[in-house]
């Protein structure tokens, strides 16, 4: 009865430890020739097979082909020698998933020593073998930021108390110091002593809020030399919020900081020349001012006495004279008068300069047309042949564009005063998108080898005894054409007469 | 020129040349008008304001125009004219500026200052003589004015 009675004591107790490890564990019985003899139903849920088709089957039937064949050769061996094997094992179910089981293989021998069966128990450990792979895979690519970081920028990492934990290669490299020189110690190593305690306070102050601190910095190098970093701080909290470390990434801009002081240089010895010209220039203006006005009050009052004096002989004792008498004081006064002539052109000419221009509309046909007239009234009984060509709209100053015009068609008809039939032509053109304008005359032309001195103050190619005049006309011409920005030429040929073009720099028409 | 007369004209010119031309000139064309010629700003205001040097002139009539040279010794010709149009009795006088002066700020400046003319001093003789001659004319004669109160 005690040994019926302990048999079945000890096969409850078997059974009882059975039902709980069929609870826990996958479990699996094969045969030493590898056969499946026996799967609990957890094995069946896994393996997504039912009992029948994995009874009497080999293992190969959820084989994922995930590992070598050498790892299942091992295996055998392992147990085929009658040792326990335990390993991670991926394999496949029957709708093609994949799952990984922790697996402990025991091999049951029989009297001759020879593996009789091997109980296989499995615990699933798909979720924990995912996880894992994860955490490689991104173990992996933090590797890969940090090998690109590093290869791209200058990093170092801060504890709390502000010790210098970690440095790159390329922290050393711009530092000049050692790694071991560097780390534990503190930043101030390489303060170049450029900027005030408040930027570094301010710093702490925004990473030590758990802020990150971006800005540009200036630090000495072990050898001494600067170098200028652009520079991202990065504040690393712990789970009470507080500052664990600091990484630091910087950007050498050394060459940039460089180049922005020299600009900035420039810059300012630019203003400066800038300043000191346009001062220079103000005081130039304000003594021609003052030149012009005194020589338009002083100059003019002695002519007028001459010139008025002279002709109060002439008056009043006029008949006490000789011929050649008068003749001489008569010489006096057209000398006296032709340099009022001088200096009032002179005057006009040097106001030019100073005179605001104001731009404007202007229907040239009327201003031609008036001009003409103007002209046309002072030639008494000389008639001169008018050609007005078509003139455009044009933009410029009414009163100097005026002032270009009688004096272009006061020369044309003046030199075009000796021939028989007098021809006065008045037009525009247009030439690379410009508009040019023109006054030609059929008179007494000029030299082209004295072109150049045509358009100078006081240069004259005629005397005064065959033509009047200053020589301050086509001065004053070139002067306020370039005033507007443009042009002014001429082209002639003794006795066939010239042409003056002139542009007013309006830019290319529409 | 003598202080108790009364006279049509004063001449505010500082050069004694152009002063003898100016006064020649009106001379042909108006010989009744009455000149006096004082020679820069201070001898001018002092003349119309009876002060200073013409202190004792007293009640005698203020003169019809002023032909003013803008460059004075002294006083210039633009204070002159500022002091002459401010005042309620001697801003009804006629002041044609006769000068040298071309300059546009010049021109500018004594019209805002309310002169009644500006005529810009010839060079040549002739065109002095026609110039005074028209002034007188016009100024003296065609034009009407308020008269100066005595």
């Amino acid at each position: 009865m005690h040994a019926d009675q302990q048999l079945k004591e000890s096969l409850r107790e078997v059974g009882d430890l059975k039902a709980a490890l069929d609870e826990h564990a996958i479990v699996a019985i094969t045969d030493p020739q590898g056969k499946i003899t026996y799967v609990n139903d957890k094995f069946c849920a896994i393996s997504k097979y039912a009992r029948e088709e994995l009874i009497g089957q080999d293992h190969r039937i959820i084989n994922s082909r995930h590992h070598p064949s050498t790892f299942f050769k091992e295996l055998w061996s392992t147990i085929g020698r009658g040792r326990v094997w335990h390993g991670e094992i991926q394999n496949r179910a029957k709708d093609g998933s994949e799952y990984w089981v922790d697996t402990t293989i025991v091999p049951f021998l029989d009297d001759q020593g020879r593996p009789r069966q091997y109980v296989a128990i499995r615990a699933d450990i798909t979720e924990r073998k995912r996880a894992e792979q994860k955490l490689q895979a991104t173990l992996a690519e933090v590797g890969d930021l940090k090998r690109a970081l590093d290869e791209h920028a200058i990093v170092a990492i801060t504890n709390p108390q502000g010790k210098i934990t970690y440095v790159n290669d390329k922290f050393c490299a711009i530092s000049k110091y050692a790694r071991e020189e560097l780390i534990g110690q503190d930043h101030r190593i390489i303060n170049s002593g450029y900027h005030p305690p408040e930027f570094i306070r301010e710093l702490w102050s925004t990473i030590g809020r758990g802020q990150t601190w971006h800005g540009e910095i200036r630090n000495r190098a072990k050898d001494g030399s600067l170098y200028w970093v652009d520079t991202t701080i990065v504040p690393f909290l712990d789970e009470q919020g507080r500052p664990r470390q600091y990484v630091a990434i910087r950007a050498d801009i050394t060459e940039r900081k460089r180049a922005e002081a020299e600009i900035l240089d420039l810059n300012t010895q630019l203003e400066q020349r800038v300043a000191r010209r346009t001062a220079e220039l103000e005081l130039a203006n304000k003594e021609l001012e003052a030149f012009s006005y005194s020589v338009s009050h002083d100059l003019r009052a002695p002519l007028r006495t001459l010139d008025g004096f002279s002709q109060a002989v002439i008056e009043d004792h006029g008949a006490l004279l000789p011929p050649e008498g008068l003749r001489y004081l008569n010489t006096i006064r057209t000398a006296a008068q032709r340099m009022g002539a001088l200096i009032d052109d002179l005057l006009t000419f040097s106001r030019l300069s100073r005179q605001p221009l104001t731009r404007e509309t202007i229907d040239l046909t009327a201003q031609v047309r008036g001009v003409v007239e103007e002209l046309n009234a002072a030639q008494a009984g000389r008639t001169v042949a008018i050609e007005m060509g078509d003139l455009p709209m044009a933009r410029g100053d009414f009163g100097l564009t005026r002032q270009v015009w009688m004096n272009l068609l006061s020369n044309a008809y003046k030199y075009s005063g000796r021939v028989p039939h007098p021809k006065v032509e008045i037009g525009s053109l247009v030439e690379n998108d410009e508009v040019v304008y023109y006054v030609r005359d059929n008179g007494t032309g000029f030299d082209m080898r004295y072109v150049g001195k045509l358009f100078g103050v006081f240069q004259r190619l005629h005397r005064v005894e065959e033509f009047p005049g200053t020589g301050v006309g086509l001065a004053i011409v070139q002067r306020i054409v370039h005033r507007h920005g443009g042009r002014v030429w001429a082209q002639g040929v003794v006795n066939q007469g010239a042409t003056f073009f002139f542009t007013l720099g309006e830019g290319p028409r529409a | 020129m003598s202080l108790t007369e009364a006279i049509d004209l004063l001449l505010v010119e500082d050069s004694p040349h152009d002063a003898e031309l100016v006064v020649r000139a009106m001379r042909r064309s108006r010989p009744s008008v009455r000149i006096g010629v004082v020679r820069d700003g201070v001898e001018a205001l002092d003349y119309v304001f009876g002060e200073g040097t013409h202190a004792q002139r007293g009640t005698v009539e203020l003169p019809r125009l002023i032909l003013l040279d803008l460059k004075l010794p002294r006083i210039d010709g633009l204070e002159v004219l500022r002091r002459l149009k401010s005042d309620p009795v001697t801003q009804r006088i006629f002041v044609v500026m006769l000068t040298s002066s071309r300059e546009p700020r010049d021109i500018e400046e004594t019209y805002r200052l309310g002169v009644n003319s500006y005529v810009v001093k010839p060079v040549s003789y002739e065109r002095l003589m026609m110039a005074v001659q028209e002034i007188g004319s016009y100024w003296l004669a065609l034009n009407q004015g308020l008269g100066a109160e005595t």
